[in-house]
């Protein structure tokens, strides 16, 4: 029981080790300036409470539709990896498919991420030739 | 459940649509043409030919079969390929082709690419969630229908009041799919798999013997009343209504009024009306109550409204209450097995009514002009004299959309309120006879009420004299949608016995009835055909 939790303590210790760990040496060593930007709550350059129409700076959505584009990839990519060689993974899959007498193989699950891939890339081009990665 | 090679071969007009709206997006960010009108024609007949060719696709490789009832996919993945997935997928195509049309001068010249191919994306969804047969499945084809929505929205116009109307749209979207996705995962809870049929299977084993966990049904059904109520905005989940189209371009209001309205209806007849008939009384209750809500708080609404997006919101909204008068029929008949019109109905409604709605908003769509549209009734005085075609148009959609005889709505109401009536008649329970007596006679007082409100259209555009003329430059485009919705709704009015009989096809297949002597015809082998 007590072996059981060890490594759940020693993550919450070792979490607790490096936030507290990095607050401490920000606070030690960083240059401490003051001043009315610098305090603010949401350092970005701007004013955190306004009304929400206000217009701002367009490169801030970009940025983030560009981070959307590529962190989608690599969500639906990870898993993919993993399923590709782990024993319960699309080997198992697949089996299961031919017991069913379903019509279902690697080549289909491999044909269907590179699908997926060419339509990233393709947002990629879109967003390219819209001049997305020019920053004016 | 697997998304096996059948699956793709299956849904190949869907692939194709897709792949198409994705070359619209990337070709034109590619070439990068000057943002012209001549740009923009050359863009939208691209748009209506890839909708028409996804159109003929679907027609040519799965129409004979699905017709014939040929084509068995038991175990073939999440997928439903009977004749109710085909007709709705079609009707989805023909609403998408005249929208494209409507559109051909709607918002700016230098997003034409972006609002086409979103339009398609749209398309695509309903076409899925269509011919969804399993939970994943249905959810993801009603998504890949509301994101391309918000953005379609704002591409409308640019100012304060779309802005506000596309926010309010997508924040009660997203809060009603959550409640969607809840109600969907009580019914997985319950019935251990994402299958529609497995899910079906589960709840009648269970009724018939003792609760258990299936007591959550009525809570799932809540649920999914709840989120789907959102999309064909039936009361109480209609309040958003009024506001978004009011604030939306007419292009994108019709949009608004059709394409949710198909997917939520195709739900509606296939998650609740096939799979969950073994709730019992508890069902049809809550389908007749919202119905009676949904239609009064729509008609009366609409008799004092001036703004013409405003009136035709409500107008939506009370067409809801109206459809689900089917459901409750559907989900009362006994035996659940037998094909007892309710479903049939619904689905005669919803065709009726996309085609009628679609007729009237694109007519007002040519009516106006980019950066003056037609707001007030009022402005649409003397029309008659001025553009005696759009007029004649408009009026054709009021008159079937009040559902006056030579029309297409007057058979719609016709099926809807017969086949309550017929369900009170049939059966021995009082309780059954006097609610369903109540449903129809509240049905007729409604439509009685609808008819001054689309009437008074009708006279403002013929008994009134214009101050000043409107600009009509909608374009060629939304004059011949108007024109054909307007024609199809004539069509239908005059010949409705294919229309009966495709409904009732739909019927019969989505609840998984073998074709009676007479109907079917030799099973040819078809490609899809295992």
């Amino acid at each position: 029981m007590a072996t059981a939790f060890l490594p759940v303590f020693l993550f919450v210790l070792a979490g607790l080790a490096t936030s507290l760990g990095m607050l401490s040496m920000g606070w030690a060593f960083g240059p401490a300036r003051k001043g009315r930007v610098k305090e603010m709550p949401y350092e970005s350059g701007m004013d955190p409470i306004h009304d929400a129409r206000r217009r701002f700076d367009v490169r801030f959505h970009l940025v983030a539709i560009a981070f959307v584009l590529f962190d989608v990839e690599l969500l639906f990519l990870y898993p993919w990896a993993v399923a590709n060689r782990h024993p319960e993974g699309i080997d198992a899959a697949v089996a299961k498919a031919g017991a069913l007498n379903v019509d279902y193989s690697r080549m289909l699950v491999f044909g269907e991420v590179m699908v997926f891939l060419a339509i990233l890339a393709l947002g990629f081009v879109y967003v390219w030739r819209k001049g997305v990665f020019q920053w004016r | 459940m697997f998304s096996d090679t059948t699956t793709v071969w299956v849904l190949w007009p869907e692939i194709a649509l897709a792949a198409l709206a994705v070359w619209i997006y990337v070709g034109n960010a590619l070439f990068r043409p000057k943002p012209n009108t001549q740009t923009r024609l050359g863009w939208t007949t691209f748009a209506a030919a890839a909708v028409a060719f996804a159109g003929f696709a679907l027609y040519w490789h799965q129409g004979g079969a699905v017709w014939r009832q040929s084509l068995v996919l038991e175990g073939h993945g999440p997928l439903a390929i009977d004749y109710f997935a085909y007709a709705m997928r079609t009707v989805a195509l023909l609403a998408g082709f005249l929208l494209v049309l409507q559109a051909s001068r709607a918002g700016e010249n230098e997003l034409v690419s972006e609002y086409l191919g979103t339009l398609l994306l749209a398309i695509v969804g309903v076409m899925l969630t269509a011919s969804a047969n399993e939970l994943i499945f249905l959810f993801l084809g009603l998504e890949m229908l509301s994101i391309p929505t918000y953005v379609l929205l704002f591409l409308g116009r640019r100012d304060g009041a779309t802005a506000e109307a596309t926010i309010k749209y997508f924040f009660l979207s997203v809060a009603s799919s959550a409640m969607l996705l809840y109600g969907f995962g009580f019914l997985y809870g319950m019935a251990g798999s994402t299958s529609l049929t497995e899910i079906r299977a589960a709840l009648e084993t269970s009724s018939a013997a003792d609760g258990g966990l299936m007591t959550m049904a009525p809570l799932a059904l809540i649920l999914v009343f709840a989120g789907l109520g959102f999309r064909i905005a039936a009361a109480p989940f209609h309040f958003y209504a009024p506001d978004v189209y009011q604030g939306a371009t007419h292009a994108n209001a019709s949009l608004l009024s059709i394409l949710p309205k198909i997917a939520g209806v195709v739900v509606f007849v296939r998650l609740v009306g096939v799979t969950m008939p073994a709730l019992g009384d508890f069902a049809w209750q809550l389908a007749i109550v919202l119905s009676i809500l949904t239609m009064t708080i729509g008609n009366v609404s609409a008799l004092w409204q001036t703004n013409l997006r405003r009136l035709m919101a409500y107008s939506s909204i009370a067409h809801s209450g109206y459809m689900l008068i089917g459901l409750a029929v559907a989900l009362a008949a006994s035996p659940a097995e037998a094909a007892t019109g309710g479903l049939s109905s619904v689905i005669l409604y919803l065709f009726v009514y996309v085609f009628a709605t679609l007729g009237a908003f694109a007519a007002f769509t040519y009516l106006g002009a980019k950066d003056r549209e037609v707001n007030r009734i009022d402005e649409l005085a003397g029309v008659a004299k001025t553009r005696p075609v759009a007029a004649a148009i408009i009026a054709v959609c009021m008159f079937s959309l009040s559902g006056i005889p030579p029309l297409a709505g007057f058979w719609g109401k016709l099926a809807l309120f017969g086949n309550a009536i017929r369900l009170a008649t049939n059966t021995e329970s009082a309780t059954l006879q006097w609610w369903f007596i109540v449903l129809a006679v509240v049905g007729v007082l409604n439509a009685a009420v609808a008819a001054a409100y689309y009437l008074r259209i009708v006279g403002v555009m013929y008994f009134r004299t214009a101050d000043t003329a409107l600009p009509s430059q909608g374009g060629w485009g939304a004059w011949s949608a108007a024109a054909a919705a307007a024609a199809m709704v004539l069509a239908v009015g005059v010949l409705p016995g294919r229309l009966f009989d495709n409904a009732q096809r739909a019927e019969l297949a989505v609840k998984g009835i073998a074709l009676p002597e007479g109907l079917s015809q030799a099973d040819a082998p078809t490609s899809l055909a295992k």
